[in-house]
């Protein structure tokens, strides 16, 4: 993916390039407003994550407001330090396809720029869906591994099209209580993990090779790869 | 002095009173002047038209045989008689020398030296008899004792009234001053930081004791938040201190021990997870300074209670299952309140969070959201955990305030701030009753009135009215 990052944190800069590059993304990076329009503007990139607060006249939603207006679709994650509600809703109204605050993990941000990606090139709600052995129709709503039916609760089934929409990225538990409950803060529990740990009882625990993985400090992933 | 109030009001009291007694004393006055002089006037008009008809009748020595007969028997001493020729040379009468009056016609009012007897004021009447002037007057002897009384009385009242009106305005300063002075002395007691004091009040309803009955509902308040500021700052300072702890320590061994890089990857990784619970106790502390600005209010839309709850229960039934606990749901019918449906969810999910970690293993917890008769939609969760000491209902619900049973268990200990928190933002009040005790247990049943916009409750007055809530089938249902 080509990445423009518009963060003037020095520090947070070169954590995010550094990451976004051994993910195997290249990165350009704009440390204040005027020079983040300009390359937002002039350059095709697939994301760009872009820093609400800003150094110099120009914030973060203004470069956005002016992008969508110019008919730039770019999809765009807004890295912000204001964690309130309020805040966020006006982030995501000002243009923006997702926000994250910060302090934020590494997996975080990696997982989001991925979904973000995949959204932007279309989804198909009837395309049924594969990993593997594994199907899901979103129509019939019918689940299958192998040649074997699988029942599941609306909400597992929904837990899971999520994840398969996802394949083979990693899915953090935030975006997964955000896109499947729709819940919009933290409650504090591992619940998450109770909730994949039924899911991986119905579609892995009598198959030799698992399907849905928990990836370490990050969150899960489908994946048929090895 | 003149700045104390109650100096000031008695001084307004005084000159209200003068003002009061001049209104008195003015027509007085003027009564007292106009019919009694009117009336000496008429009788020197009447003396002198007899002397001009004895002028008439007996001619100029007549008269002034009449005038010197007149004098000698004079008993009263205070008639002015006077005869003179053209040249205003005395011809007869009591008097040495023509006054200080013109010679026309006519009355005046003058200060005449009466010779052993004075000066006296004296009331005049000139008339003219050919080439003769006569002048007939009274002295004001007579009424001169009354004159002075009117004035010594008015000069009396005066004097009073302003002397007890600033000896009253003075006692009462005194008075004021040493209530003033207590209140004073306690307010700088908790100026300096002892907020135990409290104003000294009395079993009257004066206006001070009033103000002091006011204030010290203030200072309980006031007491009451410092007390939670201090609470606040100290599990604050206790739940960031353990895992800043935990960090420190886990980075000073990394560099004291310099252990292999697998091994040193795992313990960065505990750090991170120790760096995350510093930033989750800061987010929810945050949220819930955000929800207490009350500034979501404007992101109030139609949300179906039942529906959150739901989701909320479906969302926890895993965890309950793990424990063994049947978490049940009920709701009767449509459950639409205005709302905020992100921190209503959170609210939701943190009270069957709590009832989770405080049910026992095979309890019971029931979530029930009904829609009351009145319109009004309630939420209740229940457990049959070890509940709530009724002393300790009242302080779980204050702020930041972490019950005895919530030490050691995980979380921010922020749970029931934020469901309060919540609560008060849709106007509503959060209750605490015991649940059906069952094995032993006290339980705990939740419960949190909202009620519709057309007409909000007032959570203090609704806290009576559902001291006895309707028996909860959902609730119920589990508990028993």
């Amino acid at each position: 993916m080509k990445i423009l990052l518009v963060e003037d944190n020095e520090r947070v800069s070169q954590f995010v390039i550094k990451g976004l590059q051994e993910a195997g993304h290249t990165t350009d990076h704009a440390g204040n407003g005027r020079d983040g329009m300009f390359l937002a503007a002039s350059e095709p990139y697939d994301v760009i994550i872009m820093d609400r607060m800003l150094p110099g006249d120009i914030d973060g939603l203004a470069i956005i407001e002016v992008l969508r207006k110019a008919g730039k679709s770019t999809p765009i994650l807004i890295l912000s330090a204001l964690s309130e509600v309020d805040d966020r809703i006006r982030g995501l109204r000002s243009g923006g396809d997702d926000y994250l605050t910060k302090p934020f993990a590494f997996g975080e941000l990696l997982a989001r720029l991925d979904a973000l990606h995949r959204r932007a090139h279309g989804v198909n709600h009837e395309i049924p869906l594969t990993v593997g052995n594994l199907h899901l129709d979103p129509m019939t709503r019918k689940v299958s591994r192998g040649d074997r039916q699988i029942t599941l609760q609306p909400r597992e089934f929904k837990l899971l099209e999520y994840l398969m929409r996802h394949a083979d990225q990693v899915v953090t538990r935030t975006m997964l209580l955000e896109n499947v409950w729709d819940y919009h803060f933290d409650p504090q529990t591992n619940v998450v993990d109770v909730h994949i740990s039924k899911l991986r009882q119905k579609i892995d625990a009598e198959f030799e090779r698992p399907l849905l993985r928990t990836v370490r400090n990050a969150g899960y992933m489908v994946t048929a790869a090895e | 002095m003149i700045r104390s109030s109650a100096v000031s009001l008695a001084l307004g009291y005084v000159v209200l009173g003068l003002l009061a007694l001049v209104l008195f004393a003015a027509p007085l006055w003027y009564a007292w002047e106009g019919t009694i002089r009117a009336g000496r006037v008429e009788i020197l008009q009447a003396d002198a038209q007899r002397l001009t008809d004895i002028y008439r009748r007996d001619g100029v020595d007549g008269l002034k045989n009449f005038i010197d007969a007149r004098i000698n028997m004079q008993i009263a001493g205070d008639r002015i008689l006077l005869l003179t020729d053209a040249s205003r040379r005395p011809l007869a009468g009591n008097l040495a020398a023509w006054p200080n009056v013109p010679a026309v016609p006519g009355d005046y009012r003058i200060q005449i030296d009466m010779g052993e007897r004075g000066m006296q004021a004296a009331l005049l009447h000139v008339a003219s008899l050919g080439r003769y002037n006569l002048l007939v007057g009274r002295d004001n002897r007579l009424f001169a004792p009354l004159e002075r009384r009117f004035w010594y009385g008015l000069t009396g009242a005066i004097t009073v009234l302003f002397i007890a009106g600033l000896l009253i305005g003075l006692i009462t300063r005194r008075a004021l001053m040493s209530r003033v002075d207590s209140i004073r002395q306690t307010i700088s007691a908790i100026i300096h930081g002892d907020l135990k004091h409290r104003l000294p009040t009395h079993l009257s309803d004066d206006e001070l004791n009033t103000l002091s009955r006011i204030i010290n509902g203030m200072l309980d308040q006031i007491e009451l938040l410092v007390h939670g500021v201090r609470n606040v700052s100290n599990s604050i300072a206790h739940d960031l201190r353990t895992p800043l702890a935990e960090l420190r320590s886990r980075l000073e061994e990394l560099a004291l021990i310099r252990p292999s890089s697998e091994e040193t990857f795992v313990e960065i990784d505990g750090a991170v997870a120790d760096v995350d619970r510093v930033i989750r106790i800061f987010d929810a502390l945050l949220r819930l300074a955000e929800i207490d600005a009350g500034m979501r209010r404007s992101g109030f839309v139609a949300v179906d209670v039942a529906d959150l709850a739901s989701t909320a229960v479906e969302f926890y039934a895993p965890a309950a299952e793990l424990k063994d606990i049947a978490l049940t749901f009920h709701s009767n019918g449509p459950t639409t309140v205005a709302g905020d449906p992100v921190l209503l969810a959170q609210a939701l999910s943190n009270l069957i969070d709590n009832a989770l970690k405080f049910a026992p293993e095979n309890g019971m917890i029931g979530v029930a959201v009904l829609r009351r008769a009145d319109g009004a939609v309630q939420i209740a969760v229940a457990d049959n955990g070890p509940g709530i000491t009724d002393p300790e209902k009242t302080k779980v619900v204050e702020r930041f305030y972490r019950g005895d049973a919530s030490r050691g268990t995980p979380g921010v200990g922020l749970g029931l701030s934020l469901v309060q928190a919540v609560a008060k933002l849709h106007g509503s009040a959060l209750e605490l009753f015991d649940g059906t005790p069952g094995d032993g247990n006290r339980g705990l049943r939740v419960v949190l009135t909202i009620f519709p916009e057309s007409a909000p409750g007032t959570p203090a007055g609704s806290g009576k009215a559902a001291a006895e809530p309707p028996s909860l089938p959902g609730v119920a249902a589990t508990t028993s």
